[in-house]
């Protein structure tokens, strides 16, 4: 159930398949992505790959002495390009690799555009998505659905990539989908079809347990990707943006240039795997140890290593003092930036109101708070926007409702038209019409009683109060008491046992609190394993592209919006 | 959790104890160390268990990080309960689903090929016909007539237009025929072949089909001598009736198959340098991975102080390895200036390629060289050795102290049978026994093994400062003071009556000089308990000066007097060993081994015998009864007489002591004999090789001065042996630099590699001082 395994094993299966020799990765944009995930230049140079090369591009000059291995998305233009490719093979051979099925057609066009006998191998691994971390995987599809509706091209590439994760992970799972969202159940009978189509590809060992796939939408927690994050993965993807790893510090003030891009990898950064789910108290302070440990085995500037054994100590110590400097920079480059950021733009009083606005139902101290908030200058926009969208999502009926007022006051503050907008298109994609479930009151008997001791013990931490409603949904689904009404079975079988293996999809992307959310609950729960998965992984301005993306806003005008819209006018 | 903390866990993780391969989780090393090493030694499977411990106690540590969180209210999970698993410990998974559309490509394009071979090869058959006959001498109208032979000619009605270009033919534009497929085309559209080209291809063909010697031979040359003719003829006749004496006409269909003929015949046989280099490079890794791990394990154990593999051999294998890796810098080197030179420079991608090729060299230089360590110098080697004996030495004692309790206690048992029956040291040893249960402090299990065997007063003493010792630990004072003075009165004792015998013992006090001294250096090395020094300090010269083997009769008649002391402190001595032993951790082992464990213990006896009041002591040490060891033929047959009940080997050691004193016998024996060579610092299973050392002492200090201690400070054999090797010492020092240079070398090219200049700046700099260093040396020595 480890995705960037599972994708790993399968390039790793690729290059040790083409023997030994100088090789070249040839790929297409996806797959790039995909497979830099997974490897790191330097560790995949150690397999004998040393170019990288996309199918497309025009001026790849003629390498007899290079083994070609293919790994590209089964798509039409990768076909022509590859069929191009073997008419006039630039390399002595070539091992191809699709990512998910391909047409017996396809196969056969490529087999008659073979005329030289270059090719040795053709097969489907099916590593068709970005393996984020162990437990969380995302398609970097933005925008994927039009209004309540999917768009029917991501719908196909959402199909595929569900369906090759299923397949690298060797599970053919029963789906259950939630049913106040029509997107999820479109997924859920494509997926279903894909399944039902290549049933032998889906035959594996049966397990005690069939696996369960559910499939959710955004739209029923609108919340999550609105809140400022305070683990440091969340966090940097919040405030930087991680985009395949790779957080770009260009506008870092002063930055040094080869630091204008850095790669956060769990994979072979150890300090970030063992800081990406902790707090951003405990990341400085894991980051002053590191600061001192790295001066102590930095040479001092200048200094003459006097005796030999001075020397022979530092010769002995250099390689990891190398390894460890680029660490070191980067990590401090990346939490230094983050609490500048932090400071400048007043997130942790932001946060505070963010968390009061999301987890508790005092209406008059959060209004009051939010519209302090929005007087303080140094409050952007951008968050000035995201509190009043908060506001907007958790007291759209309340009886006292002063959206209205706080329109205005955006309008006052100068924010512009794009996010006072984007305020009732929020709504309007994940307000309490849309939802199948209630986001802020809790229902039950227990979740009652568990808010009350809550509030009797007090918030230990004021920034992270809140839980991605995710949370009540996999606990619920662990112990078996997911409501089928709410969540129904595709298909007439249903799991008579609690779920094992679960794949959780959020259509409009996860966010990672979510991924933590999974983390931590995979840690507190034995024998059961979930993996998360999302269109794409979302911070907060990346979700309000999505929103701008599906065009409900222009909906709103005539709709449910249209009275608020004439009052802030006013 | 700063993952960099400490240099040595970076390597932490799921590594295979036994190849280093780093694996991706507990199962999978499980797995891997199941198929690869099951065989290997047992030792092996306590490491890999200890690693699975660490595994949990990581995985331990990761919850209990998850606890803390907890409980600070960030996640609070009322759900929460141990046992669940990072997703990065998930069990391993196979490779995901696969499918392979090979056969059926395969089929398909065999299908394909079939036809594309066929044309391809009929397209040659027909050019060598055409080229068959000499074109230059020919006429115009025979040629065509052969070339209508070859392939029949389209008929001109059929085609009004160019089926390449679609223009109309007419007068001017003028029907053309391919001459291998007999198509037409217009003139625009038509193409040659030359002959050169075309010989090539028919050569090759005939090669391929006859042979597989170099198809490379002659086309340029036959072409040459052609051409030569061609020239003179071709200008008369060509103009007007465009009569191809050196080229053939065809279409562009028949050229592309054939120039893509041409393509594969020439990759045929060429071999870029580039490849040539390359497979030297990887060659010599694989030598690299190969030699690697064999270095590296050579090095561990010599820096371990080992003596499994020899320095002289390592070092080569260092050098050697050293040497394939500046090979591989240099072949890497070499690629990467590829063509640079070249006129046309070569594309973009070579040029990649060249960097990445030598960008994973540098790579992998680093990452293999670096993990070279250094071996010891020979006199970092001899000390190493030293302190691996020694802590051989300290094991082993701690097992024979195991092996003498679990023994002594059968002893005790046997003893008590004595007792009554004869043997006043039994009964006297019997006198506090009744007294037993009263709150007494054991004596420690190191010492009482020795002590009890040997000498009553020693043991007397040991117990004692044993028993002070855990009084102090209890916090009880007034019995402290009263065992101190017990203590006192003892020790006091013990000095007169060495103080009588020491002229006598002068002469033995040279001969085991050398272990005293070995012995204080490992004492010392142990720090000690402060009270006991301080013991020392007050009691050590008188008491050292004078030791008798002899004096033990006078302790043996003293007993009688300790007891007593005992009782009105309400300490049972003889009650001691039983119960330590009966909490002793090792069972008793085996008679048969424990003659040898006896026996490969030597230092005891120095312990025991020389510096008596030091050792008595620090009774840790000692753990032997030397009287045993020394008069190896006498255990059985003492035992057959005295204890026929239990262990015979080992009788009671007052009767041996009072029939006669075998040491010293031995001791004169060996003085005879007198063996010098022998090391003292090897850790000899055969304690005859450490009585060895005796002799070889004697000279080396002078025999008659009582106070031994005073010349173990100065006749240190450490510093003997380095004032012997002062030659030794210089080369490795000079090795040692060399390998330093390389070193840095490494690092400077690294770093100018990755445009660290500063670094470099300092680096270089080092290197220019490890070179003075160097030649001054050199100058020196030589």
């Amino acid at each position: 159930m480890n995705v960037v395994f599972a994708v790993k094993q399968y390039v790793s299966k690729m290059i040790e398949d083409s023997g030994p020799g100088m090789k070249v990765l040839l790929m297409d944009k996806e797959t790039t992505g995909i497979v830099s995930m997974v490897y790191t230049q330097s560790e995949i140079l150690q397999k004998e790959v040393y170019l990288f090369e996309r199918i497309d591009s025009p001026n790849r000059e003629i390498m007899k002495h290079l083994k070609a291995i293919c790994f590209l998305r089964p798509t039409k233009e990768n076909v022509d390009h590859l069929i191009q490719e073997l008419r006039r093979p630039k390399y002595s051979i070539y091992f191809i690799y699709f990512s998910n099925v391909i047409s017996k057609s396809d196969v056969k066009s490529l087999a008659e555009a073979d005329e030289q006998e270059v090719v040795a191998e053709v097969q489907e691994f099916y590593g068709d998505y970005i393996a984020v971390n162990p437990h969380l995987f995302s398609l970097n599809i933005l925008g994927c659905c039009q209004g309540r509706n999917w768009d029917p091209a991501q719908l196909s590439r959402t199909t595929q990539g569900l369906t090759a994760l299923l397949l690298s992970l060797k599970k053919c799972p029963m789906i259950r989908y939630q049913l106040s969202s029509e997107a999820a159940k479109r997924l859920a009978e494509c997926v279903k079809q894909v399944i039902t189509k290549e049933y032998e590809l889906f035959e594996f060992r049966r397990t005690e347990v069939p696996p369960l796939l559910l499939i959710l939408d955004r739209c029923d927690d609108a919340i999550t990707p609105l809140l400022n994050q305070w683990t440091y993965q969340a966090m940097v993807h919040e405030l930087l943006g991680i985009n395949n790893n790779r957080i770009d510090l260009s506008r870092v003030p002063g930055i040094s240039k080869d630091l204008r891009e850095v790669v956060l990898s769990a994979e072979n950064d150890e300090f970030y795997a063992n800081n990406m789910y902790l707090n951003f108290a405990e990341i400085g302070s894991n980051i002053k140890n590191l600061m001192e440990d790295f001066q102590k085995k930095k040479p001092k500037e200048q200094q003459r290593l006097e005796s030999i054994a001075d020397m022979k100590a530092f010769v002995e110590n250099y390689p990891q003092f190398k390894k460890m400097s680029g660490t070191v920079s980067k990590h401090v480059t990346v939490v230094g930036e983050l609490s500048r950021l932090v400071g400048e733009r007043n997130l942790l009083e932001v946060s505070e109101v963010e968390q009061e606005l999301a987890c508790q139902n005092d209406h008059s101290s959060a209004l009051q708070n939010v519209k302090r908030l929005l007087q303080n200058p140094k409050v952007t926009e951008f968050d000035a926007a995201r509190l009043v969208m908060l506001y907007a999502l958790h007291y759209e009926r309340h009886s006292s409702n002063s959206l209205p007022g706080l329109i205005a006051d955006l309008r006052n503050k100068g924010v512009s038209e794009k996010y006072r907008k984007l305020v009732s298109a929020v709504v309007e994609y994940g307000g309490k019409r849309v939802r199948g479930s209630d986001l802020f009151s809790p229902k039950d008997a227990v979740a009652i009683t568990k808010q009350f001791l809550k509030g009797l013990k007090g918030i230990e931490n004021v920034y992270t109060q809140h839980q991605p409603f995710l949370h009540e949904t996999l606990d619920h689904l662990i112990k078996g008491k997911l409501k089928e009404n709410l969540y129904p079975y595709l298909g007439p079988s249903t799991l008579r046992d609690r779920p094992q293996d679960i794949i959780v999809f959020v259509i409009g992307g996860a966010t990672y609190e979510e991924a933590l959310t999974v983390y931590n609950l995979n840690r507190a729960t034995p024998g059961v394993r979930t993996v998360l998965g999302g269109t794409t992984v979302h911070n907060t301005e990346s979700f309000l592209e999505e929103v701008l993306a599906s065009g409900l806003h222009s909906r709103s005008k005539e709709s449910s919006q249209a009275p608020s819209r004439s009052a802030s006018r006013r | 959790m700063a993952s960099l903390d400490d240099p040595g866990e970076v390597r932490e993780g799921f590594l295979c104890p036994l190849c280093l391969k780093d694996l991706q989780s507990f199962y999978q090393l499980h797995s891997h160390y199941e198929e690869e090493h099951s065989g290997e030694d047992r030792d092996v499977k306590g490491q890999i268990k200890s690693l699975v411990q660490k595994a949990k106690k990581a995985k331990n540590r990761l919850l209990k990080r998850d606890d803390d969180r907890g409980e600070s209210g960030t996640q609070g999970y009322e759900s929460f309960s141990y046992g669940g698993v990072d997703p990065y410990m998930w069990e391993p998974q196979e490779l995901g689903a696969v499918r392979s559309h090979l056969s059926d490509f395969k089929k398909h394009r065999a299908a394909r090929i079939d036809h594309y071979v066929v044309e391809v090869n009929k397209l040659i058959i027909r050019l060598e016909k055409l080229t068959a006959f000499d074109r230059t001498n020919t006429e115009s109208a025979k040629i065509r007539a052969i070339e209508k032979s070859v392939v029949p000619w389209v008929n001109d009605q059929d085609v009004p237009f160019c089926p390449d270009c679609g223009n109309k033919f007419s007068i001017r534009n003028r029907r053309h025929h391919c001459r291998l497929c007999g198509s037409i085309m217009c003139k625009k559209c038509m193409e040659f072949i030359s002959l050169p080209l075309a010989n090539k291809l028919t050569s090759a063909s005939k090669d391929s089909l006859s042979t597989l010697t170099s198809p490379s031979q002659s086309p340029n040359s036959v072409h040459g001598s052609r051409r030569g003719s061609i020239s003179s003829m071709s200008s008369v006749s060509s103009v007007l009736d465009e009569k191809d004496d050196d080229r053939i006409r065809c279409c562009t269909h028949c050229k592309d198959t054939l120039l893509k003929r041409e393509q594969q015949i020439d990759e045929k046989e060429h071999t870029p340098d580039i490849v040539k280099l390359y497979e030297k490079l990887r060659l010599c890794m694989e030598k690299v991975d190969q030699k690697a791990p064999e270095y590296i394990k050579m090095a561990a154990s010599l820096n371990a102080g080992e003596t499994a593999y020899s320095l002289e051999h390592a070092n080569d294998l260092r050098i050697e390895v050293q040497k394939v890796y500046e090979l591989i810098d240099a072949l890497s080197k070499k690629i990467l200036t590829l063509g640079l030179n070249q006129d046309p420079p070569p594309h973009l991608n070579t040029l990649r390629l060249q960097r990445m090729i030598r960008y994973s060299a540098t790579l992998f230089v680093q990452e293999k060289l670096l993990g070279l360590m250094s071996l010891p110098t020979k006199e970092q080697f001899e000390e190493l050795k030293k302190k691996r004996k020694q802590e051989i030495e300290r094991k082993r004692k701690l097992e024979r102290q195991a092996a003498l309790e679990s023994q002594r206690r059968l002893e005790e048992r046997q003893s008590d049978l004595l007792s009554r029956a004869n043997g006043e040291v039994a009964s006297l040893r019997r006198a506090p026994a009744p007294l037993r249960k009263a709150e007494g402090w054991l004596p420690l299990s190191g010492g009482q093994g020795q002590s009890e065997d040997s000498d009553p007063l020693l043991q007397q003493i040991h117990n004692i400062t044993s028993f002070i010792r855990q009084a102090k630990a209890a916090g009880r004072a007034d019995e402290v003071r009263t065992l101190q003075e017990n203590l006192q009165q003892l020790q006091d004792e013990y000095d007169q009556q060495q103080t009588e015998k020491a002229i006598e013992l002068s002469r033995k006090q040279a001969e085991e000089e050398d272990l005293q001294r070995e012995q204080l250096q490992m004492l010392r090395e142990r720090e000690w308990e402060r009270e006991r020094e301080q013991f020392q300090a007050a009691s050590l010269h008188t008491r050292t000066q004078s030791l008798d083997f002899r004096e033990i009769r006078p302790f043996q008649l003293e007993p009688s007097r300790e007891p007593h002391t005992h009782l009105t402190h309400a300490l049972d001595l003889g009650s001691f060993p039983v119960q330590s032993s009966a909490t002793a951790k090792t069972p008793s082992p085996s008679s048969a081994l424990e003659p040898i464990r006896v026996w490969s213990g030597p230092p005891a006896l120095g312990q025991e015998f020389f510096p008596q009041s030091t050792m008595s002591q620090q009774d840790e040490v000692a753990s032997l009864n030397p009287f045993d060891e020394e008069n190896p033929s006498s255990p059985t047959a003492k035992g057959s007489t005295s204890s026929p009940a239990a262990e015979p080997s080992f009788g009671p050691p007052s009767r041996i002591l009072k029939d006669y004193n075998p040491f010293e016998e031995e001791e004169e024996e060996e003085a005879v004999e007198g063996n010098p060579f022998t090391n003292s610092n090897s850790p000899a299973p055969n304690p005859f090789d450490e009585e060895d050392e005796h002799p070889h002492q004697r000279p080396s200090s002078p025999p008659l001065p009582g106070n031994p201690f005073e010349e173990a400070t100065c006749t240190n054999p450490f510093e003997m042996d380095s004032d012997s090797g002062p030659e030794g010492e210089e080369p490795i020092e000079e090795e040692l630099l060399l390998q330093q240079i390389d070193n840095i070398k490494a690092y400077i090219f690294d770093a100018k590699q990755c445009g660290r200049l500063d670094e470099v700046e300092v680096l270089t700099e080092n290197l220019r001082e490890l070179k003075r260093t160097l030649a001054k040396q050199k100058g020196g020595t030589d």
